[in-house]
């Protein structure tokens, strides 16, 4: 999950990054409403968590305008004054929750994970196809109710899969959207994990959840 | 136009009064100057007729020449150069006969072949001037007769100078100047005395202003004209209101910096005691989640004091009107967002035309709290509907409704209780009714909790300042 963190509070914006990052997700910040517009239009992610008192340019200003550029994903807004009114034409302009400051890191990714999950169509933590159920809240996967154990890598790529559940999802999307820049685009360390998830979820070869789409990507299927 | 515009009402007045009041004079001076020329000369002119009577009835005619038959009844035209002079003559022969007085005068349009009074009809008067020299200007009259066995008129003319008109018309001058001057001074002066006396009280609220900047008095007392009474009502209100968030801040203050010792007390203890090293890891766990408590209860405090600390004033002052129905559907729209996971729907049956007499802010905070603390603890449905209840003074009430487990009664009296300290208040109770008491009975209303038809929790608020929009 690739996100975008909008804070001018550089302590604050560099300790969000680092849990965020060390929960899983990739980070992408910018330090002034300018900025974060730019990268909020140029690239596709997965959420933004934006502060509402930005320099340059205004938090509900960047909400408003990457919500008319027609940017459909979730965003969680940092405010610090907490009223009504703040809250009210922040989630006016487009947002979908906020959380007040100060906030603790499980807070924000309690509220993350909810957004993402309702952005990608499910209600509940538990995402579910067949017998595969994946928890978002304690991020642990298991198959017929028995635990898989699955690594970190393994994990996010699952779960990206699963939010996107009969999509083909491109092998570059999936690299953009759960690895860090700087990772080789050219090894197959992809083909790797997606071979070991299939071992791993599906060691007698029954359900099959992953296809590979030749040419495009991989597609996890709704299983029955 | 600045310089104008600073200038002073007693400044204005008194240079509109001064510049009207100079038109006013001069034009009158100037008709009644007018007017009393005119009836001197009209005046003069019957005088002079009377003259030529005098003419008339003295000369007389042998051999075609004239001569005075008798002594002239008017003593000064036996005089020479008593300034004033008579004349017979005919129109083709020039002058026939001039009066003792005028024997030293001369009247050069009377020679011969000048023709004057040739225009004159038989008993025909004219009247006008004659200017002899730079000193001397006459008044002149001439009369035509027709004298028995001549064929042509006869023209009589007298002069007189204008010497005594000139002395009056100036003597009456300079009186009514005078007079004039006198008037103005004293309009002027009454004018002045009458601005002091309206404007005081003016003056008297400046200093009166002055006094209260330095803490010499509290309010504006009520003795003021009735026109400046509104004004000062609501100064009053202002320095009132200005006082009341004075006050608000400094207890604010005190609550503030009072509750968060204990925290900081708190934190400084597991601080040392973290310090020791014999501890293991539990036990670092332990404390470090003690601090953690201390911190939320901090910023909890913190939040709480804010959002007093901000909050408008009570009714009464300048108060806006709000939209109560478009506020509670932002707030609704909003809410419907961040509870989407729960499915939550807010009934929104508030009527539209209402208007809150307040701060958006406050109302935005008191609905926002309510309406939040539904969609919370409820399952789902949430209702929200107004009321007009008819009593004196009449107040709106409006209605917040959950289907979810209801609050117990002794719980709810715990709940709304205002002014708890903060430090007093529950660990993990949320601060967003204590904010909704406080706004509420700001404004002179009531809250009060009970249990909803559906079963749930309903919240009732009672506010006195609102305003129904007829005209949708």
């Amino acid at each position: 999950m690739r996100l975008l963190v909008v804070e001018d509070e550089s302590l604050l914006r560099q300790h969000l990054v680092l849990g965020l990052q060390r929960a899983g997700y990739v980070v992408d910040d910018a330090a002034d409403g300018k900025a974060g517009l730019f990268q909020a239009l140029e690239y596709d992610y997965d959420a933004a968590i934006i502060d509402l008192g930005l320099p340059e340019i205004d938090g509900i200003t960047v909400i408003r305008k990457l919500r008319e550029a027609g940017k459909k994903y979730p965003v969680l807004i940092l405010t610090a004054r907490g009223d009504w009114q703040d809250k009210v034409s922040g989630l006016d302009a487009g947002a979908d929750d906020y959380v007040v400051k100060p906030f603790r890191l499980e807070e924000i990714q309690a509220r993350l994970n909810a957004l993402l999950r309702r952005a990608a169509g499910f209600a509940s933590p538990q995402l579910k196809s067949g017998p595969i159920c994946l928890d978002t809240s304690s991020k642990r996967v298991t198959v017929d109710g028995k635990e898989v154990d699955l690594t970190a890598y393994e994990y996010k790529t699952l779960e990206y899969l699963m939010m996107h559940l009969d999509q083909v999802v491109s092998k570059s999307e999936l690299t953009d959207h759960l690895y860090a820049q700087d990772y080789d685009r050219d090894s197959n360390v992809l083909e790797v994990f997606i071979r070991r998830l299939r071992q791993k979820l599906d060691p007698d070869q029954t359900l099959q959840p992953i296809d590979t789409v030749r040419g495009q990507g991989y597609r996890l299927r709704t299983l029955g | 136009m600045n310089r104008l515009a600073s200038y002073s009402l007693q400044r204005r007045l008194l240079l509109a009064v001064t510049v009207l009041l100079s038109l006013f004079l001069g034009l009158t001076g100037y008709v009644l100057e007018r007017a009393f020329r005119n009836s001197l000369e009209t005046g003069l002119s019957q005088q002079l007729q009377t003259q030529i009577y005098v003419l008339l009835a003295a000369v007389d005619e042998l051999d075609g020449e004239f001569y005075f038959s008798e002594n002239l009844r008017e003593p000064r035209f036996g005089q020479l150069n008593a300034g004033l002079y008579g004349f017979i003559s005919s129109p083709q022969q020039g002058e026939l006969l001039r009066t003792p007085s005028a024997l030293e005068f001369t009247f050069p349009a009377l020679a011969a072949g000048q023709g004057w009074g040739q225009n004159l009809t038989q008993g025909e008067t004219r009247f006008g001037r004659y200017q002899a020299d730079d000193a001397d200007e006459f008044f002149v009259i001439s009369y035509a007769v027709t004298w028995e066995n001549r064929p042509e008129a006869i023209v009589f003319t007298v002069l007189e100078s204008t010497q005594n008109y000139q002395a009056e018309v100036t003597a009456f001058r300079t009186s009514l100047f005078s007079w004039f001057v006198a008037l103005a001074v004293l309009l002027v002066v009454s004018q002045l005395l009458l601005l002091r006396w309206g404007l005081s009280p003016l003056r008297r609220l400046a200093t009166d202003l002055k006094k209260i900047e330095s803490g010499l008095a509290e309010v504006l007392d009520s003795n003021y004209p009735v026109e400046l009474a509104a004004v000062t009502h609501n100064l009053n209100l202002l320095i009132q209101s200005e006082r009341k968030q004075q006050q608000r801040y400094r207890t604010t203050l005190g609550d503030l910096a009072h509750s968060l010792k204990t925290p900081l007390a708190v934190i400084q203890g597991e601080m040392q005691a973290c310090a020791d090293n014999n501890l293991d890891t539990e036990q670092r766990t332990e404390r470090l989640l003690t601090v953690q408590e201390q911190l939320d209860r901090m910023n909890q405090i913190i939040t709480y004091q804010l959002q007093r600390a901000v909050r408008s004033s009570s009714v009464g002052t300048l108060a806006s009107q709000v939209d109560i129905a478009v506020c509670v559907t932002k707030i609704s729209r909003a809410l419907e967002k961040v509870y989407a996971d729960k499915g939550v729907v807010i009934n929104q049956q508030v009527k539209p035309g209402l208007n809150f007499l307040g701060d958006e802010r406050d109302l935005m905070e008191l609905l926002g709290n309510v309406l939040d603390n539904a969609c919370k603890y409820g399952h789902g449905r949430v209702t929200i509907s107004s009321r007009v209840l008819s009593v004196n003074p009449p107040r709106l009430e409006l209605l917040i409704e959950d289907n979810g487990p209801g609050v117990a009664d002794k719980d709810s009296d715990r709940i709304l209780q205002r002014g708890v300290r903060l430090d007093s208040l529950a660990q993990g109770q949320g601060i967003g009714l204590a904010v909704v008491t406080d706004i509420v009975q700001s404004y002179g209303g009531k809250i009060s909790m009970h249990k909803a038809a559906t079963g749930g929790a309903a919240v009732s608020i009672l506010l006195p300042n609102f305003r129904i929009q007829t005209s949708a």
